[in-house]
C-alpha cells in the first residue's frame, strides 16, 4: 500500500484492471488443451470473433427495408473498398462454423466429452451449435435477394407444417401472413441483437462449465499428461492470436477470389424461382421430401426434434464412465447409424438439387 | 504424434476445401441464362479475330412478339472483356439484309419513299436498378401490360425516375454505317412520351426531306463515297440544287447517320452480312464514367435482356428471357 502511494499509478491501476491481469497473467491451464484434436475448439471462438467483426462492418451500410436492403447490400459489396471481401468473410465464415462446431461436439461425443462431471459442458456446447442454423435464417433474408427471399419462404412452411406451434411460430417471425418489412425488421433485429447476445450468453455458460468442470483430458493411457500446466499467457493466446490471423488471412483470400454470392434482387411475385437448399441443411429437406402430405410432421418436428433431445440427454442415456471409444461401441455405433443415415440423406439432396439440371 | 498431427491437418484441410466448394457452388435454383465475360489479355481486331474462337458461345432464344408472334430466332452470342473495355459478338441468321429504312427512290416524275425498314439488335442494361427487371426483363419496360404506371400507348419506359436502363441500339441502317450503335438510355415514361432518350452529345440521323416532305434534300458530295450497304451518311451530304440530274430508279439514303459525339458515342460497332447471316460485334470501355451509361464492374453480375428486329418497327420484334452477364476475372 505504501508503495503504491509513492509512486504514480499505472493506467491499469488506474482502470481498476490489475488485479484481473495479473491473474490472468498467472493462470495456468492443462497442457492438453494445447492438442491439435481441440484444434475445432479454438477455431470457432476465431469464426465466432470474424463474425461480430464482419457483421459489425456490414451493418454501416445495411438498410432493413425491402425497396432498399438489396441496393445497400450491393453499394456496400461492390462500392466500399474490400467491401466484398468483408462480405465474403462473413459468409464463408458463418459456413466453416457450421463444419467446426459439428467437428467439435463429434471430437467431444467420440472420446465421451460429455461423461460426468462434464455433462452441462456437452449441453451447454449444444446449445450453441443449435443456435447456429438461427443466424443463417435470418441472415438469409437480409440481403432480400431472390435466394434469400423464396428460402425463406420454404422455412416458414416447413415451420408452419409443425403442430400447434408453427403458424403461431411463423406469424412471429414475421409479423404478419406476408415477409415484408416487418419480417424483414424481425429478421434483423434477431440477427444482430438478440441471437448474438443469446450466442453470447451459451458461449459464456459453455466457458464456465469447462472451467469449473475442466477439459475432458487425454484417453485412458495418457493420464500423465492431464497434470502438465502450461500458462495461459503467452501460449494459449499466442497460438488463437496467430490461428486468428491466419484464418482472417485466408478467408480474405477466398473472399477475394470467390466473391460471396449476391443474387438477383427479391421478387415476390416471381413464383417459378426454386431455391435449392443449402449443404447444411440438405439431410432435413431431403428428410420433407421422404414424409410428405401428413407425414410432414415426422420430417419436420419429429425426427429433428427427437435428434436434438437424444443428442442432449446423451449424458444421462450413457452413463457407464467409460469413455474410449473402443469400449463403447454399441453408443458409437448408434452414433455412427444415425451420422450414415444424416449423410446419405444430404448425399441424395446434394444430388437432386445441385447436379440434376433444373427441367 | 506426428503421424496424428499430418492427419489432423489434411482432413481439417479436406472438411474446409470440401465445405468451400459445397457452399460456392451456384445455390440459384432458377433457370436464367448465363453468358460468361472472359477475360483475355488482347482486344479482338475484328470479327474474324481468333480471341473469338475460345470465347464461350451461348445460343439465346427469342420469341417472337406482335406480328412475329409465334415465330423464333437465335442469336450465337459471345462476350469478352479486357479489364477496360467489353466486347460482344452476335451471330443470327437473317435471309434478307434490310437497310432500306424508308429510302427515297425516284421513278421518274417523282419521289416515293420504298417500303422497307432496317434490320437492328438492342440490348438492355440496368444503370440503377429497374424494379423487377431481374426477373421479368423487358416485360417491365418495353412490353409492359396494360395498367401498369408505365404503360401509355405502347411507349417504352420505367416507373420512376430512379430506375434507369442502359439501352445499347445497333442499326443496320442508322448507326452501323457510321461504326457505331446507338448509346441510349432509358427513364421513368413521361405524360406525353417514352422514356427513352439519347445519351448526351450528338448523333442519331438526320432525314433526308425538303421541308414539304416531297422529295430528298441531300445527295452524295463530289469526292465522297457512300457508305456501308450503300447508305448515306449525314457528313458525306450535300444539298440537292439540281434534281433534273436523276434517272429513274436513282434511290437516294432517307434516315442518314450522323456521327455521334460525347456519351452517345461510347459503343463502337463492326458488322457484316454474309451467306443469309448479320455477325456483328459491339465494344465499350467497362465504366465510360458517363451518368447515362451502365458502369460495368467485373467483380459484379448484371442483368441484361435483348431485342431482335427483322426488317421491322419497334412493336415488331424477337424479345429474348432476362439473362445474367457474369464476368471472370
Amino acid at each position: 500500500m505504501m508503495e503504491t502511494q509513492n509512486r504514480s499509478k499505472t493506467l491499469l491501476e488506474w482502470l481498476a484492471l490489475d488485479t484481473l491481469v495479473a491473474w490472468v497473467r498467472d493462470l495456468e491451464v492443462s497442457s492438453h488443451g494445447l492438442s491439435w484434436s481441440r484444434f475445432c475448439g479454438s477455431l470457432s471462438l476465431v469464426l465466432v470473433v470474424l463474425l461480430f467483426i464482419s457483421g459489425a462492418f456490414m451493418a454501416f451500410y445495411y438498410s432493413p427495408a425491402p425497396g432498399a436492403a438489396y441496393d445497400s447490400v450491393d453499394y456496400a459489396q461492390f462500392n466500399i473498398p474490400f467491401g466484398d471481401v468483408v462480405r465474403g468473410v462473413h459468409y464463408y465464415a458463418w459456413n466453416l462454423l457450421l463444419v467446426v462446431v459439428g467437428l467439435h461436439l463429434l471430437r467431444a461425443f467420440f472420446v465421451g466429452g460429455y461423461k460426468p462431471p462434464r455433462e452441462m459442458v456437452w449441453i451447454s456446447g449444444v446449445l450453441v451449435m443449435l443456435i447456429l442454423p438461427a443466424f443463417i435464417i435470418t441472415g438469409d433474408l437480409l440481403p432480400w435477394d431472390q435466394k434469400g427471399y423464396w428460402s425463406t419462404q420454404v422455412r416458414n412452411s416447413i415451420m408452419s407444417s409443425v403442430p400447434v406451434l408453427g403458424d403461431f411460430l411463423v406469424r412471429m417471425l414475421q409479423g404478419g401472413p406476408r415477409t415484408g418489412i416487418v419480417a424483414l425488421t424481425r429478421f434483423y433485429v434477431l440477427h444482430t441483437i438478440i441471437l448474438p447476445g443469446l450466442l453470447l450468453l451459451f458461449i459464456a455458460v459453455h466457458v464456465h462449465f469447462l472451467w469449473y468442470r475442466g477439459i475432458s483430458g487425454p484417453l485412458a493411457g495418457e493420464e500423465g499428461d492431464q497434470q502438465k500446466k502450461v500458462p495461459f499467457v503467452p501460449n494459449i493466446v499466442n497460438r488463437w492470436l496467430f490461428l486468428f490471423l491466419v484464418v482472417t488471412v485466408v478467408l480474405g483470400l477466398v473472399s477475394w477470389y470467390w466473391p460471396a454470392p449476391l443474387g438477383d434482387p427479391a421478387d415476390p411475385t416471381d413464383a417459378t424461382y426454386v431455391p435449392n437448399p443449402e449443404w447444411w441443411v440438405l439431410s432435413l429437406n431431403q428428410l420433407v421430401a421422404i414424409f410428405k402430405g401428413p407425414l410432414t410432421v415426422i420430417a419436420t418436428a419429429i425426427i429433428p426434434g427427437g435428434l436434438v433431445a437424444l443428442i442432449m440427454a446423451l449424458p444421462f442415456i450413457d452413463r457407464s464412465p467409460e469413455r474410449h471409444p473402443a469400449r463403447r461401441k454399441k453408443t458409437i455405433l448408434i452414433g455412427a447409424v444415425i451420422g450414415s443415415i444424416l449423410l446419405a440423406l444430404a448425399l441424395m439432396g446434394y444430388i437432386e438439387h445441385h447436379l440434376t439440371p433444373l427441367e | 504424434m506426428k503421424g496424428r498431427i499430418v492427419i489432423s491437418m489434411a482432413l481439417a484441410l479436406a472438411l474446409v476445401l470440401g465445405g468451400m466448394f459445397l457452399v460456392s457452388h451456384d445455390l440459384e435454383g432458377a433457370t436464367k441464362m448465363t453468358l460468361n465475360v472472359d477475360r483475355v489479355k488482347k482486344a479482338p481486331t475484328g470479327l474474324d479475330d481468333p480471341v473469338w474462337q475460345k470465347a464461350r458461345a451461348v445460343q439465346i432464344p427469342f420469341e417472337g412478339k406482335e406480328k412475329f408472334e409465334n415465330k423464333k430466332a437465335t442469336v450465337t452470342t459471345k462476350a469478352i472483356h479486357t479489364g477496360d473495355s467489353i466486347y460482344f459478338l452476335f451471330k443470327w441468321k437473317d435471309p434478307t439484309l434490310s437497310v432500306t429504312k424508308g429510302a427515297w427512290k425516284y421513278d421518274g416524275t417523282k419521289w416515293v419513299h420504298q417500303k422497307g425498314n432496317e434490320d437492328r439488335i438492342s440490348l438492355l442494361f440496368e444503370i440503377d436498378r429497374i424494379n423487377k427487371f431481374a426477373t421479368k426483363g423487358c416485360a417491365v419496360v418495353c412490353h409492359v401490360p396494360e395498367g401498369a404506371p408505365n404503360a401509355k400507348d405502347g411507349k417504352f419506359g420505367t416507373t420512376s425516375a430512379a430506375e434507369k436502363g442502359d439501352l445499347w441500339h445497333w442499326k443496320a441502317a442508322r448507326s452501323d454505317p457510321a461504326g457505331f450503335a446507338d448509346d441510349t438510355w432509358v427513364t421513368v415514361i413521361s405524360e406525353k412520351k417514352g422514356g427513352r432518350k439519347s445519351d448526351a452529345g450528338g448523333g442519331g440521323d438526320k432525314k433526308n426531306m425538303t421541308e414539304d416532305k416531297s422529295k430528298p434534300m441531300y445527295q452524295l458530295a463530289p469526292g465522297k463515297k457512300l457508305g456501308k450497304n450503300g447508305v448515306l451518311l449525314a457528313d458525306d451530304a450535300v444539298a440537292i440544287t439540281n434534281y433534273s440530274a436523276f434517272q429513274p430508279g436513282d434511290m437516294l439514303t432517307y434516315r442518314m447517320p450522323k456521327m455521334p459525339a460525347g456519351s452517345r458515342s461510347d459503343i463502337r460497332a463492326v458488322s457484316h452480312y454474309r451467306n443469309g447471316s448479320w455477325t456483328v460485334m459491339l465494344s465499350r470501355k467497362l465504366d465510360t464514367g458517363n451518368d447515362d451509361d451502365v458502369a460495368f464492374n467485373p467483380r459484379k453480375s448484371y442483368s441484361f435482356a435483348m431485342a431482335l428486329f427483322d426488317d421491322s418497327g419497334d412493336e415488331d420484334s424477337y424479345d429474348s428471357e432476362v439473362m445474367t452477364l457474369r464476368f471472370s476475372r
